[in-house]
């Protein structure tokens, strides 16, 4: 699964560290999220959704449909 | 937040010393006790270990509770591996004693099941971290 939350938090200024704590989870979390190793769960993609002000199938994505 | 803090650490820290204290003092004490004395005594003697075990495993399961899900993730993975690791060594091992190629006394190998639980959990937790780096 890809994701635009890098881009997303990088539009905000935050650092990994800073979205991290917005959400309660770890910075590595947040890295593994970025980098597309670890898929979250439902609940934190919709905080993510929240936070980002955005809905959750515009952030995170399959390859394929991106393109 | 998420991961363990220097409190928690420390306590994991005293509850490791504490183990190879009272594991000490439990052989010393279970060597100077007399077959005539009291099975109770005998058995308090015997399990002094499992005080700080029972504190280092509530310790770990703390940690576990505070972390967030990536972490409570790889934690799952590396007690699967670690007891799939220890539980296929310890196959082995009773394999081998059956067909007579190593010799081992039963008390020894069961006294290493924790700790080589224990610590195959640490290990495994560090590679299966490396993998959501």
């Amino acid at each position: 699964m890809k994701s635009r939350v890098r881009e997303l938090r990088e539009a905000q200024g935050w650092s990994q560290a800073t979205l991290a704590d917005h959400l309660g989870v770890s910075r590595q979390t947040v890295n593994a999220i970025e980098t597309g190793k670890y898929d979250p769960s439902l609940p934190l993609a919709l905080r993510l959704g929240r936070l980002f002000k955005q809905p959750v199938e515009s952030i995170f994505f399959h390859e394929e449909e991106h393109s | 937040m998420a991961t363990a803090s220097p409190h928690q650490l420390r306590r994991s820290l005293f509850a490791a010393l504490a183990y190879l204290a009272t594991t000490w003092l439990s052989v010393w004490l279970s060597k100077k006790l007399s077959v005539d004395a009291s099975i109770w005594l005998r058995v308090v003697t015997g399990l002094l270990p499992l005080l700080p075990i029972s504190y280092g495993v509530r310790v770990v399961v703390q940690i576990i509770l505070a972390g967030d899900e990536l972490q409570r993730r790889i934690d799952l993975e590396a007690i699967a591996v670690a007891s799939v690791a220890v539980g296929l060594g310890a196959l082995t091992l009773s394999l081998l004693l059956v067909a007579n190629v190593v010799t081992l006394s039963g008390r020894q190998a069961l006294l290493w099941v924790f700790p080589a639980l224990w610590m195959g959990y640490a290990l495994a937790r560090v590679w299966v971290a490396r993998r959501y780096r």
